[in-house]
């Protein structure tokens, strides 16, 4: 009886693990590479501009059933993630506590936009290079935060950096004007001396 | 006498305007299409363009991979077709070939050029960089054009100065008025005669025509010189030099941008535009020349008021050229930032300082010279001063026009359903699309960076979502098919209503690019029917082919989108076909694949189907089916 109980313990604990997750794992790319699948996305989906969020890894291998979870990859896979075309950020890999074959590696996106998880290294000997691109049927875009702030709107610090630099793009402006007033200023006080001097 | 010379007028702008479309004859559809993948190799090339090419300096040459002609070098003007070349081929084998055009405007003789391909059972050839579509215009017509622009205002400018403003006072000042008019003709004969020159033996008729005519106006403005003062009065010479300044004004407008778009009101604004420049710089000129001389030693009082006089001349054109050169701007510009980074945006900034210049200096005189001469206060010096400085801006005014109008303009006929234009971060982005018809689409992006198209984008995505229903979002990748040039073809704007599609753009070392478009699709009545709707309640069906025009043993795709009675995609339903036609096709499940395809997408994929008229009928699990015809050609 109790091996019973035990039984529909684990069936229940299975069952609630995989509607708990599934929703995570739909908006992830899976992607055969060999006999291991990889389940790549963002770790907190969706994925908001500005807040600490995480490469989410998962690695199995199809050849035996169930799927095994493929561990130890944090020594042999490194990940780097780019936004755009800009250089690329070098993450690092960690294992994830309590969940065999999951690994992160922390960033916080600064930028809206298409992201690219880039993995290389060895997964149990063979070797890997595969480029997972945010995107429609992939994983989901970094998106901005402005619908969901209430009440009050607060700048991004990209957005507060744009009116820093428009700032002093409006005190350079002035200083040129200043500048140029003066010059002006001076020519037109010397011109004036020397027609009155002229007409004296 | 002068009700029947403003009637020839009339009808000559009519019967000239008759041939105009486009001053730049561009690419707007061909057959074989453009990228199109051929199972059977085609008889004929035909090209359409957005206006009709002068045939003989036009060209359309059909190029295998190893860059031999292969067409029969018989290109000709269709006549069933407008706009159209054609060009025979011989029997050419399975491959790649490359249709590299040249096109010269009848209307003002400027070339246009370009490249498409088509494959037989191969793969698409790449399409080498054939330099600007539009190459820059040489110094000989920029000189041309500059000249007879300064002809066409001295005459008209020195008519109206000497018939309203002031009158020849003295034989010095009469001397003075016909060397300007020597100067005058003989600007508008050289200038014409240079454009002549540039174009060459290949110049169109029409702008041959007008060229001749300007060129008269010149040659009749010098003869009435001769004309003894018994037979042609000084009045009448000068209504008469007027009249041909006017009329060589004409001519210019005629194979401008404004003739070249076919519509009578921009030809009206546009010789508005050119009169009223003329009767401002000529005027400066002639006050210059003419009247300053003999003033420069009369009584202020009386220069004071010609100034007025010509400063309310010069008042009026320069609104008129104010209020038709913003219409203008408005009309053949696509965005502000034309204005600096475009050719013709570029000379248009320049004009528009040099007018600018003119304006303060025109200002200066009307507000505070002239007055002060009214009322004796001061010297003539400085206003002798800012009418040479008038003058000097005058030369560099007719240099930027001669420079615009051999340009060409930003907003150019394409033949695109839909093309629009947005600026990200410095990067200009144009969307253009072959139809705004459900279904298969072809997407061109064309990316540039100031002046330059940007090769090489490590990607160009164009994602597609729907604003009235969720249709999902999809994704089409563009592979760069010329310099700057991105196109990806696909059917993700399958449903009628308005789609979003972001246009995103990754370069080397910058944040992505994107730009945001709307664009409506639909399929309005009387236009060809590419999409069939089949009713079959509850449910709607959106059936289209890929491709539109299936040949025989071609492998096909038919697409079926199913909405309910909100537009909704229905999901989870079983979508079968039978066919009837020339031959037996067993029946087909569609397959659904929401997660590439979109939600309510369905797709049957078939080897190919025989040629002739095919009824299939499409049926929904659990409704009724209704009937989709295809016409496979052979």
């Amino acid at each position: 009886m109790t091996r019973f109980i035990s039984l529909v313990v684990a069936a229940l604990v299975v069952v609630s693990s995989l509607i708990i997750y599934g929703g995570t794992a739909a908006a992830h790319e899976r992607r055969m590479v060999g006999p291991y699948q990889f389940v790549v996305g963002w770790l907190n989906e969706p994925a908001y501009v500005g807040l600490m969020n995480s490469l989410d890894l998962r690695v199995t291998d199809t050849r035996v059933t169930p799927a095994k979870a493929v561990e130890g990859l944090e020594k042999t896979v490194t990940a780097d993630v780019q936004s755009g075309g800009l250089a690329p950020l070098s993450l690092t890999v960690t294992a994830r506590f309590g969940t065999a074959g999951a690994y992160n590696g922390y960033v916080m996106p600064t930028a809206t936009g298409t992201y690219i998880f880039h993995l290389k290294g060895k997964v149990e000997g063979l070797d890997i290079d595969e480029k997972f691109e945010s995107g429609p049927g992939r994983f989901g875009d970094i998106e901005a935060t402005t619908a969901l702030q209430y009440p009050n709107k607060v700048p991004t610090a990209n957005e507060i950096g744009a009116r820093l630099g428009d700032l002093q793009s409006g005190i350079d402006q002035t200083r040129l004007l200043s500048g140029a007033a003066v010059v002006i200023g001076v020519i037109a006080l010397g011109a004036a001396f020397a027609i009155s001097r002229r007409r004296a | 006498m002068r009700g029947v010379l403003a009637a020839l007028v009339a009808a000559s702008v009519l019967i000239l305007m008759g041939g105009a479309a486009a001053a730049h004859a561009n690419y707007v559809k061909s057959n074989p299409a453009s990228d199109a993948r051929l199972t059977k190799p085609p008889t004929e090339v035909r090209v359409t363009f957005s206006e009709t090419p002068d045939a003989r300096g036009s060209d359309v040459a059909v190029l295998d991979v190893n860059s031999n002609r292969v067409d029969k070098h018989d290109v000709t003007l269709v006549s069933d077709e407008p706009n159209t070349l054609r060009v025979s081929l011989g029997a050419i084998g399975d491959g790649g070939y490359l249709v590299s055009w040249t096109t010269v405007s009848a209307v003002d003789g400027h070339e246009t050029k370009g490249a498409f391909a088509f494959a037989i059972n191969a793969p698409l050839p790449a399409i080498k960089d054939i330099g600007p579509s539009a190459p820059p215009p040489s110094a000989l017509e920029i000189a041309g054009r500059a000249l007879s622009y300064a002809g066409m205002a001295l005459l008209t400018g020195l008519a109206f100065f000497t018939m309203f403003i002031r009158v020849p006072a003295d034989d010095a000042e009469t001397r003075r008025e016909r060397r300007l008019v020597i100067v005058g003709g003989a600007a508008l004969v050289a200038g014409s005669a240079l454009l002549v020159l540039n174009q060459g033996t290949n110049i169109p008729g029409r702008l041959l025509l007008l060229l001749a005519l300007r060129a008269f106006a010149g040659v009749a403005a010098l003869l009435s010189l001769a004309a003894p003062p018994r037979f042609l009065p000084a009045d009448a010479r000068r209504e008469g030099i007027a009249f041909l300044g006017l009329a060589a004004g004409l001519t210019a407008t005629l194979v401008s941008h404004a003739a070249a778009s076919g519509d009578l009101g921009s030809v009206a604004v546009d010789y508005l535009h050119v009169t009223a420049v003329s009767i401002w710089l000529g005027g400066v000129v002639a006050f210059a020349y003419v009247a300053m001389p003999s003033a420069r030693n009369a009584d202020p009082r009386q220069l004071g008021a010609t100034i007025w006089r010509f400063s309310l001349t010069a008042l009026v054109a320069v609104a008129v050229i104010i209020s038709t050169g913003t219409w203008a701007a408005f009309d053949r510009l696509v965005l502000i930032e034309d204005l600096v980074e475009t050719p013709y945006g570029i000379a248009l900034l320049a004009k528009i300082v040099l007018l600018g210049g003119l304006l303060a200096l025109g200002a200066l005189n009307l507000l505070v010279w002239g007055p002060r001469m009214r009322r004796g206060l001061t010297s003539s010096a400085q206003f002798w001063r800012g009418v040479i400085g008038e003058t000097a801006l005058f030369a560099g005014v007719l240099v930027a026009a001669a420079f615009l109008t051999s340009f060409a303009p930003p907003a150019q006929a394409n033949g695109a359903a839909f093309d629009e234009t947005k600026h990200s971060s410095g990067i200009r982005i144009e969307l253009l699309t072959a139809t705004t018809l459900p279904g298969r689409n072809r997407f061109v992006v064309r990316v540039q960076q100031g002046l330059a198209p940007i090769s090489g984008a490590q990607k160009v995505a164009l994602r597609f979502t729907m604003v009235e229903h969720d249709m999902g979002e999809q994704e089409l990748v563009a592979t760069e098919r010329a310099p700057g040039e991105y196109v990806a073809e696909g059917s993700p704007t399958a449903m009628l209503g308005t789609w979003k599609v972001q246009v995103i753009v990754r370069l080397a070392g910058r944040p992505d690019n994107s730009a945001l478009f709307t664009v409506p699709v639909s399929q309005p009545a009387g236009q060809e029917a590419t999409t069939k709707i089949i009713a079959i309640p509850p449910y709607q069906l959106i059936v289209f082919s890929e491709p539109f025009q299936p040949q025989a043993g071609a492998p096909l795709t038919i697409n079926v989108v199913v909405v309910d009675s909100k537009g909704d995609p229905v999901t989870g339903k079983k979508v079968h076909a039978t066919f009837n036609g020339p031959s037996t096709a067993p029946p087909l499940d569609a397959i659904e694949n929401t997660a590439e395809l979109g939600p309510g997408r369905y797709r049957f994929t078939l080897p190919g189907l025989e040629a002739g008229s095919w009824k299939i009928t499409i049926g929904v699990s659990d409704a009724g089916s209704g009937v989709y015809d295809l016409e496979v050609s052979r």
